[in-house]
């Protein structure tokens, strides 16, 4: 079967990819840091959504109680040959991509970004990961560099367990969200027993 | 081999408009007629699937890297004619290993639904796909050392 051989499959060997994801509440810069990061324009998937339990939609005149269409951006970062990065953001209604279990499930962790104008934007996102027990880190979005907060005022805020990390960061620029990055995988190495 | 078993694509004919097939709004007449224009963006993707809602493959996920075969290059034989539109746009899309999620947004295709018909291809050798280390959850696994060196030294380089 074409499938079962695909590891070996010749011409063209696939490369290895890996999912993070960039969580937060609406608005507050996650389609940035894909952008910024992404070496495409951030790319735009939908997933249809049949839970029952989805609740009031807000999709205009469809009489469907129980279907949603989820929209999500993603950009990609490929570190060499056999190496690829895809960032996905999650979209900003909670609610939604909190099922969508394809989107979660296989991600190597979670950025999530806070606004600290908005902090409670944020709570769904780090409640989730907390609860799937899935590792992640705070980025706290500060536009222009401006820090209006301490990082125990946020962090007290959101109480945010002491060992997960919090920086301080601006979406917009690449070299900033990059370091975000590293500091969740650097944070997923320190989980790793040795 | 438990593999899915082929799905003759090539029914009910050219396009695979679904006449002639069970939809799966058949049942529900009244409150998504087809002919409600607002309800055909939700409609149309289950047609092209032939009114498959759920991917058979559980392999196929966001990030799963597909790539046409060799045989994709045969494209007027008349087997690769007898593939559905949506069918031939995937596999222009994967001549190079490309994401499923990637896939699907340069196809305009909801996610399940060009992961129905990528499972089409699969099961008719035109394309193969790599899913994704698998990478343990939280649950008492560790993702590979090795690979999350590699991706922070890529990161670093950026």
């Amino acid at each position: 079967m074409a499938f079962a051989n695909s590891e070996s499959s010749p011409a063209m060997p696939s490369p290895e990819a890996v999912k993070i994801l960039v969580a937060g509440g609406f608005g507050v810069g996650k389609t940035t840091m894909v952008g910024a990061l992404s070496e495409v324009a951030p790319l735009r998937t939908e997933e249809v959504m049949t839970e029952a339990s989805v609740g009031v939609d807000d999709l205009d005149g469809i009489d469907s109680k129980d279907t949603t269409t989820v929209a999500l951006d993603f950009g990609r970062i490929t570190l060499d040959d056999s190496l690829i990065v895809y960032l996905f953001g999650t979209p900003g209604q909670e609610r939604f991509w909190f099922m969508w279990n394809d989107l979660v499930q296989g991600a190597l962790g979670a950025v999530v970004l806070v606004d600290t104008r908005r902090l409670e934007a944020s709570f769904a996102a780090i409640d989730f990961f907390e609860g799937r027990g899935m590792p992640f880190i705070v980025g706290v979005n500060c536009f222009d560099g401006m820090r209006e907060n301490e990082e125990e005022e946020v962090r007290e805020a959101l109480d945010l367990d002491p060992d997960v990390p919090l920086l301080f960061g601006d979406v917009r620029r690449r070299d900033s969200s990059r370091d975000l990055m590293i500091a969740l995988i650097e944070h997923l190495m320190a989980g790793v027993p040795a | 081999m438990a593999d899915t078993p082929p799905r003759s694509t090539g029914e009910p004919g050219p396009g695979g408009d679904g006449r002639g097939t069970t939809h799966w709004t058949e049942d529900a007449d009244d409150g998504l007629g087809l002919s409600d224009g607002d309800s055909e963006s939700l409609v149309r993707p289950y047609t092209i699937t032939r009114g498959r809602t759920a991917p058979e493959r559980t392999d196929l996920t966001l990030i799963t890297q597909v790539t046409a075969s060799d045989r994709a290059g045969e494209e007027n034989s008349r087997d690769a004619r007898r593939l559905q539109p949506e069918h031939r746009a995937i596999l222009g899309r994967c001549r190079h290993p490309a994401a499923v999620a990637e896939i699907a947004a340069a196809v305009d295709l909801p996610v399940s639904v060009t992961k129905i018909l990528i499972g089409d291809l699969i099961a008719e050798g035109w394309a193969s796909a790599r899913p994704p280390l698998a990478v343990a959850e939280g649950e008492g696994g560790a993702p590979d050392i090795r690979l999350l060196q590699a991706v922070r030294d890529g990161l670093r380089k950026l």
